[in-house]
């Protein structure tokens, strides 16, 4: 029979209670509809759609109660617990059994008002409906009200239409209706007879503390529901279509909220007329009391009956209330007009305003007050304004006390949008594009900057302000200013981390990519991820990918190799002593010298490879650290590709220039030189030294140095002079001087050896860079003597045997006999001069003899006394011309007046005379 | 390219040799400097200290001949920074 589960044993039990029992009862089976001996056999009809047949023809209960009107009053006549009971059959759907109740007269009225608890239990179909229909109850509630007190509705009546369908408005939704009419209803009816005054009215108040509590009670849940629903996130899938779904979403939810909060708002406004009607009623009602009372008081004349008395009591408490009434809940309510928030600030200030000029005006009383009255007008006028201004005071205060919280408040609208995951995020995001390979370098100029400044303040240039991570992937940090404290420090330890997820993630993903070479292709075709800083300009890390060298990324191994066949080739026949051990002539490779743009891409790898030496000694390479070694090694490998590439140890036939010449050739080479000289070791430094003498001739400078001797301002001569200023900083005083140091009297004698065996002394001693170096080996040499003359205790210096300065001193002397017919030829001035032979002669300044006289100067001290005898017939006439150019006073400029004296006393003083001396 | 020269992949790897170095750069309108060398960018913004900026001026043929006058103006500047887009070659200085 059934197939949809119904309950079919109800049929069973009906049909055989028919068979057998009921049909006794009556003796005919009469089909009577809606009637106790209704077989039921109607039930058992299977038709679509007969769902609610029982409510269409109301078989079960009652189809509705709204307009049943006088149900109540009558109701309220049949005992609680027998509707109950009615109730209870009636929803189970036993007709039958209605015939056990005895009361069953009144049963059409008794059915509409106990169907009424029936609506409630699940079997309803109201109980499916929306709750709100359910508030109709309420209206029930107010009508018992109403039909219950008739002078109460004689009184209200006009205002009662409008009056209820307020309150169902207001009705709560969760407050259940059932709960209430249980509340009332048994009261109501067993009082019906003689319910007194004070019944109704205390009945009335406790509806209305209800009605007003009811509309708190759904606004503080409206709150909490609106306090649970989270803020609208950020999400990081930002462009999905989910975003689109969910940013429709939170469009419905805002209007929703936006509904609510209007309904709100009405039910508020409803609220308050209610109230206020209620009030009016109030009024009239007391009104009406104290008449009674007066009409009791006017038959009882002996005194106030109990009656009476309580009356008073209630009329008393009745206007207590209402008073309290007069700051109604309304005015409260706004307070918990949860939103917008701005709008809460609007009303709020007006109270506190109110409030505040109201206690201002208090003070100000007060003030009077206490001072008593002020004695003259001005006084007074000053008191008060005095206390306007205070007032005025107070206001700003408070005004902008307002402003600052509504400004608050309206940021913190978007407190907690981000998480911290998303700030993490976005951090990652943002650090990624500085994260780099080598992270000193990105941040070379700031950290050299800073360890100038550190060294200026004296501090210790102590620890880098660098980020490294394994294979020296790393952030530079910038200056370190104080040292980092509290917020500071752990930003730093956060960012520290984000780096190193960073990281961590790159070289994740170049491994993964190393595993699947397959899966390396994939996106090749373009990419559908969303994420937009994929488009930044830099790429994202590529962590394992070989150190790019800085000229491109033409690979070191190869260049080397290249280089490498042929340094070997020529190293097995270079045995290059110091002492000008030549090489066998035999076997060597003549080669083109260097173009140019040769040598500026061997620059170009040489500065590479001093700047890789550079952070390599960023390092502690002393201490036994971990790496320490292999960083040792690193370099030792550095420093010999670098001593390769100034191919130092090249035949010096290889070429001419020789290709390390040529390297001195640019600018930026002579700037390199003391670069490398500086790493160099010892050896090393002093074969490429020895080779820098040897072909000292090929070097631009000093085969150039005859266009320094004009006076024509040509672009070649100015090239020439800065070339040559560079050779002389970088080169000789820098990179020579330093190398000297370490040289011995010996090494010293062998060097001077060669320039001579060259035969070109001469030449170089007319440039100006060669009578540079002569000088600077020349005081080396006086230096080590007299140190180990006057000093023999020194250990620093290394052993001088009287041989070695006997070597040293025939050296000398040929080197003077080879100079001395030329050496007025050693003033650039004196050649200027002569080849200006004729015209309008210019005057050379006098500092380009500056380096002759220095030169002079040491030979003269080097020589022994027929030698400096020969030194000063050869330049009488020169000193002569100077000193009484000078004394003569035919030397108009002061300062080259002065160069001229100096010059002539350095020479003079290392003779042991001096310029005042000589008698003009 | 030449073995000598490893490094060289691309047209910048060449300016950068000349780093520090003097060069001559053409420039439109007329005019070319040179200079020593010290910073470029990929726009081939250059940066020059001691330059010497040569200006062509042609006289137009108003007189209805054929090739006008060229005036020659040279100036001299001690640091110049070379905006990319007037910039036609970059060069080595000619060498003799």
């Amino acid at each position: 029979m059934s197939f949809f589960g119904f309950e079919q044993n109800d049929l069973e039990r009906e049909k055989q209670q028919f068979i057998s029992g009921q049909v006794k009862e009556d003796g005919l089976a009469e089909y009577t509809w809606g009637e106790d001996s209704y077989d039921g056999l109607g039930d058992a009809l299977q038709e679509g759609g007969d769902d609610l047949n029982d409510e269409t023809f109301g078989g079960v209960g009652e189809v509705g109660k709204d307009f049943d009107f006088t149900r109540q009053v009558l109701s309220d006549n049949v005992p609680a617990e027998l509707r109950r009971t009615t109730a209870v059959q009636q929803s189970n759907g036993f007709p039958q059994e209605r015939s056990l109740s005895p009361p069953q007269k009144q049963a059409p009225s008794s059915y509409t008002s106990s169907s009424l608890q029936s609506l409630w239990d699940s079997k309803s179909p109201f109980s499916v409906l929306p709750r709100g229909f359910a508030s109709t109850s309420r209206v029930d509630d107010h009508h018992v009200r109403a039909a219950a007190s008739p002078d109460l509705l004689s009184h209200s009546q006009s205002a009662y239409p409008t009056f209820s369908p307020f309150a169902d408005m207001a009705a709560p939704v969760t407050h259940s209706p059932a709960l209430s009419q249980e509340s009332i209803f048994p009261r109501a009816s067993s009082q019906m007879e003689g319910r007194t005054l004070q019944e109704i009215e205390a009945e009335m108040r406790a509806s209305a503390v209800r009605s007003r509590e009811a509309p708190q009670l759904r606004q503080q849940q409206l709150l909490q529901a609106q306090a649970r629903t989270p803020p609208p996130r950020l999400h990081p899938h930002a462009q999905s279509p989910r975003f689109h779904q969910l940013q429709q979403h939170i469009l419905i939810q805002q209007q929703q909220q936006q509904k609510q909060q209007q309904q709100q708002l009405q039910d508020l406004q409803e609220q308050l007329r209610a109230e206020e009607l209620e009030r009016q009623l109030r009024a009239q009602q007391i009104s009406q009391l104290q008449q009674q009372q007066l009409l009791l008081r006017r038959q009882s004349p002996s005194g106030p009956t109990l009656a009476e008395i309580q009356a008073a009591q209630h009329l008393a408490q009745l206007q207590q209330e209402q008073r309290r009434r007069q700051r109604s809940p309304a005015a409260d309510q706004r307070y918990h007009v949860p939103q917008p928030l701005q709008e809460s600030a609007q009303f709020l200030p007006q109270n506190i305003q109110m409030q505040q000029r109201l206690l201002a005006e208090l003070a100000q009383a007060e003030f009077i007050r206490e001072y008593g009255t002020p004695q003259t007008q001005e006084e007074q006028e000053a008191l008060r304004a005095e206390a306007v201004r205070k007032i005025m005071e107070a206001e700003r205060m408070e005004e902008k006390r307002r402003r600052k919280a509504a400004k608050i408040a309206h940021m913190s609208r978007y407190n907690d949008l981000m998480t911290q995951s998303d700030k993490d995020f976005i951090t990652r995001i943002q650090v990624s594009q500085l994260v780099t390979q080598d992270p000193y370098l990105e941040d070379w100029y700031c950290q050299t900057w800073n360890q100038i400044i550190r060294a200026k303040q004296g501090l210790q240039p102590e620890e880098q302000r660098v980020l490294t991570f394994d294979s020296g992937v790393g952030v530079g940090l910038g200056i370190p200013g104080q040292r980092p404290s509290g917020r500071k420090l752990s930003a730093v330890q956060r960012m520290e981390a984000q780096v190193e997820r960073i990281v961590n993630n790159a070289r994740q993903r170049e491994k993964e990519k190393g595993l699947q070479s397959l899966s390396s292709l994939q996106g090749a075709l373009g990419k559908t991820a969303g994420r937009s800083y994929k488009a930044a300009p830099r790429q994202l890390l590529q962590v394992d990918s070989p150190r790019p060298a800085a000229n491109g990324d033409h690979s070191e191994d190869e260049y080397k190799t290249d280089f490498e066949v042929h340094a070997a080739k020529e190293a097995a026949k270079l045995r290059k002593g110091v002492l000008g051990e030549m090489h066998d002539e035999h076997n060597f490779v003549r080669r083109d010298p260097l173009t140019h743009l040769e040598v500026l891409a061997i620059i170009e790898h040489l500065y590479d490879l001093v700047l890789q030496l550079g952070a390599i000694e960023r390092y502690d390479l002393s201490e036994d650290v971990e790496g320490a070694n292999e960083r040792r090694e690193q370099r030792k490998r550095l420093v010999d590709s670098l001593y390769e590439g100034l191919r130092a140890n090249l035949p010096i036939e290889t070429s001419n220039p020789h290709p390390f010449i040529s390297l001195l050739g640019p600018m930026k080479g002579k700037v390199l030189f003391p670069r490398v000289a500086h790493v160099l070791e010892e050896d090393q430094l002093l074969i490429v030294l020895t080779l820098l003498i040897t072909c000292l001739t090929q070097l631009d400078v000093v085969a150039g140095a005859h266009l320094l001797d004009s006076m024509e301002d040509t672009p070649e001569r100015r090239d020439m002079e800065r070339q040559t200023n560079a050779f002389q900083h970088y080169v000789l005083i820098v990179s020579v001087l330093h190398a000297l140091q370490k040289v011995t009297l010996r090494e010293l004698t062998g060097i001077l050896r060669l320039l001579r065996d060259q035969g070109q002394i001469v030449t170089i001693a007319r440039t100006k860079p060669g009578l540079d170096l002569l000088f600077l080996l020349l005081s080396r040499a006086d230096l080590l003597i007299h140190t180990h003359t006057y000093d023999l205790g020194a250990d620093s210096t290394p052993q001088l045997s009287m041989e070695d300065v006997e070597v040293w001193q025939s050296e000398f002397d040929l080197m003077f006999s080879a100079l001395h017919p030329h050496l007025t030829e050693l003033f650039p001035s004196e050649r200027i001069l002569r080849a200006q032979s004729g015209g309008s002669a210019q005057i050379p300044p006098e500092h380009m003899d500056t380096a002759a006289w220095q030169f002079l100067a040491s030979v003269g001290a080097m020589a022994s006394l027929p030698q400096q005898q020969m030194l000063v017939t050869a330049l009488r006439e020169k000193v002569l011309d100077l000193v009484i150019g000078v004394k003569k006073g035919w030397v108009a400029d002061s300062e080259e007046r002065d160069m001229k004296t100096k010059n002539v006393n350095t020479f003079l003083h290392a003779l042991k005379l001096d310029s005042s001396q000589i008698a003009v | 390219m030449d073995p000598a020269a490893p490094g060289i992949q691309e047209p910048f790897d060449l300016i950068r040799l000349s780093l520090s170095e003097r060069v001559f750069v053409k420039l439109r309108g007329d005019r070319e400097l040179t200079g020593v060398l010290h910073a470029y960018d990929g726009h081939m913004n250059l940066i020059l200290s001691e330059v010497e900026e040569t200006i062509l001026i042609v006289e137009g043929p108003d007189s209805g001949k054929a090739n006008g006058t060229v005036n020659v103006a040279k100036r001299k500047m001690e640091m110049l920074f070379v905006r990319g887009d007037g910039v036609i070659l970059v060069a080595p200085p000619s060498r003799t």
